[in-house]
């Protein structure tokens, strides 16, 4: 999955950091924002492969931050994985509604999450090439 | 008594002259009769003409005449003795011996005395029984009259809305609460429909007593909203049917218990549970994720694991100071903290909590700065409340204020009033002036800081309850929006005896 680009969500410089780094190790390329206003910006201009992002986040929530993506014809096809304090925050049919493609609750695993990253790219690529 | 007398001897005046008047009339019939000239019955009108019948007639009438003149004496006799007795007694003294020393004139006097003596008792006894039973339907009365008034200032010192409406759902009665709450004045508002009184905003309630009136059965109850404006308030009301002897209903009380605060509450405790187990799982998610990296040997060399390291430290005490925030909040408000208060520099204190936050402050490119010289008063406290509470200030600070921010702190003594002061200031979002007053109290967040950073809403709380119930001191805070804002508190000096036990 090398030259996959992933942006990065998350208030919390840490996450950002220990994701960004694990990502990094396996050959993705790694964007990041600390807010979802900003991921907004960083998602139209880079066009980012897929998204992580947290759930609940200052100025931008995560799922503000996917209506906006959904909404505009260059971003609506972004896979994006959600991650989350509160696992039961987010509805099956909210998640079915917003394609959203994966939620993981924090505490997350590195592996965990780099598991289905590279299971939602696969399928992705999967339905581009047919 | 005396009419009573009169009515006694009336029988026997009437007999008299009716006999008096009867004798005259036989008298003339017989004479005329006698002196007709009719043959028939001759044998016996000879009879008669031998008779001398004019003079026996007008013997008896004379003889009636003497009898009704001597009866006519004797009944003025009795009157007016017992007038006197009656003129000189009055009524208590009117005894059965005066009475009788009276009548003894009279030939049956002793009979009358018994009679009139018997009734007058009588008429006592009944008078006195008269007088007892309506002094004690009066009592009655006035007892009830203080129940009802009891009853109705219970009632209308309730600080619950109280309604009570008949069967017609006209309102029989209801306290100021509820002339408040609906608007209207009881006093003019009696026996009118509830409708009339009831805007139509606050319909809902009106509709939920008469459906609740009609369903009979156990009190109703319901969770009722009334807006106002901007202005939104949740009553919990309750409607218990009235039943008459029949068991049947004939009216309907409510009770509106205003339960807009509790609501407020719940909803704050709800958002504290969400807030605390982001909060918790935050850096515990850190803790996790770092831990597996090191396991999986992602950090690529020594100074990777390092920094790996650090993180772990770093919010595992940050999970730890949660726990603590939560913990003494809990303990403090249930009474069951022990404090150990002992003299303590406080620049020393403030020293060591500077050193704790400022990795936290370089990840947000806050530099984090203390006063030089620093205070070495010493302060009689807890050593480890003081730390929570400096650590809070500071943190918070750190937390509130954009990357490229300050945040400093400073020490004054105040030698006149013998007290500390630690302000903490920051050059943050600020806090708008109608929300200042509430940013001690607990689960409050302000509205522009729920968009800026998370939180539980209970650290400021905390060294409020530290400060001022655990110490005796005081919190304050001032803040500019978008200037920054300034939190702190004060602490009484150690006393020189206490100082030196240090």
């Amino acid at each position: 999955m090398a030259d996959k680009t992933v942006l990065v969500v998350d208030d919390e410089i840490h996450i950002i950091h220990v994701v960004a780094i694990k990502l990094r190790n396996n050959g993705y390329e790694v964007l990041s924002a600390d807010n979802g206003a900003e991921a907004l910006e960083v998602a139209l201009r880079e066009k980012p492969d897929i998204i992580v992002t947290d759930y609940q986040m200052p100025v931008m929530t995560g799922l503000e931050l996917v209506e906006k993506l959904r909404q505009n014809e260059e971003t609506k096809d972004i896979p994006v994985i959600m991650l989350t304090a509160r696992s039961f925050a987010i509805e099956q049919e909210q998640q079915d509604a917003l394609q959203i493609s994966g939620c993981l609750s924090k505490p997350f695993s590195p592996r965990e999450l780099l598991g289905n990253i590279e299971d939602i790219l696969y399928q992705k690529e999967l339905v581009g090439d047919n | 008594m005396i009419g009573a007398v009169v009515l006694r001897f009336r029988k026997r005046l009437y007999a008299i002259v009716t006999l008096a008047v009867a004798c005259s009339l036989l008298t003339v019939g017989l004479t005329n009769w006698r002196d007709s000239g009719d043959g028939e019955g001759s044998h016996a009108r000879g009879y008669l003409q031998q008779i001398p019948v004019v003079p026996a007639c007008y013997i008896a009438l004379a003889v009636g005449v003497i009898l009704l003149g001597w009866y006519w004496l004797r009944l003025a006799g009795v009157i007016t003795s017992i007038a006197e007795i009656i003129a000189d007694d009055k009524t208590s003294d009117l005894c059965p011996r005066k009475t009788s020393s009276a009548l003894a004139t009279w030939s049956k006097a002793d009979e009358l005395h018994r009679a009139i003596a018997e009734r007058f008792d009588e008429l006592t006894t009944r008078t006195g029984e008269y007088a007892r039973q309506v002094k004690d339907l009066q009592l009655q009365i006035q007892l009830s009259q203080k129940r009802t008034q009891n009853t109705e200032a219970i009632i209308y010192s309730i600080r619950d809305a109280v309604i009570v409406v008949d069967e017609f759902d006209k309102l029989l009665m209801a306290n100021e609460a509820a002339g408040r709450l609906f608007n209207f004045d009881f006093r003019r508002s009696q026996h009118k429909h509830l409708n009339e009184l009831i805007g139509a905003d606050k319909s809902e309630f009106a509709d939920f007593l008469s459906r609740s009136k009609q369903s009979k059965g156990q009190a109703k109850r319901q969770e009722i909203e009334f807006t106002d404006g901007d202005e939104r308030t949740t009553f919990d009301c309750i409607v218990s049917c009235v039943y008459d002897h029949n068991r049947k209903v004939c009216g309907a009380v409510a009770v509106l218990h205003d339960i807009t605060r509790e609501k407020e509450i719940s909803q704050m405790k709800n958002d504290f549970v969400g807030h605390v187990s982001h909060e918790l799982k935050t850096p515990l998610a850190s803790i996790t994720a770092y831990s597996e990296m090191l396991v999986d040997g992602e950090a690529g060399d020594e100074e990777m694991r390092k920094e790996f390291y650090s993180v772990i430290q770093n919010q595992a005490k940050r999970l730890n100071r949660l726990i603590e925030d939560i913990l003494n909040t809990s303990r403090i408000e249930s009474g069951l903290i022990k404090i150990n208060k002992e003299p303590i520099n406080l620049a020393i204190l403030i020293e060591e909590q500077l050193q704790m936050i400022r990795s936290y402050a370089e990840e947000k490119n806050i530099k984090v700065t203390g006063q030089k010289p620093i205070v070495f008063d010493q302060v009689n406290v807890d050593r480890d409340m003081i730390s929570q509470v400096i650590v809070n200030l500071l943190s918070n600070a750190v937390k509130y204020t954009p990357s490229g921010g300050t945040v400093r702190i400073e020490t004054e003594v105040d030698e006149v009033e013998s007290l500390v002061r630690v302000s903490v200031a920051d050059t943050g979002v600020g806090i708008p002036e109608d929300e200042i007053d509430h940013v001690f109290d607990k689960f409050y967040r302000v509205g522009v800081n729920k968009k800026q950073a998370k939180g539980t809403g209970l650290g400021l709380n905390l060294v409020k309850q530290i400060v001022e119930k655990l110490h005796g001191g005081r919190v304050f805070v001032e803040s500019q929006v978008g200037v920054g804002s300034t939190f702190g508190f004060e602490l009484p000096l150690a006393t020189g005896q206490t100082a030196a036990m240090a």
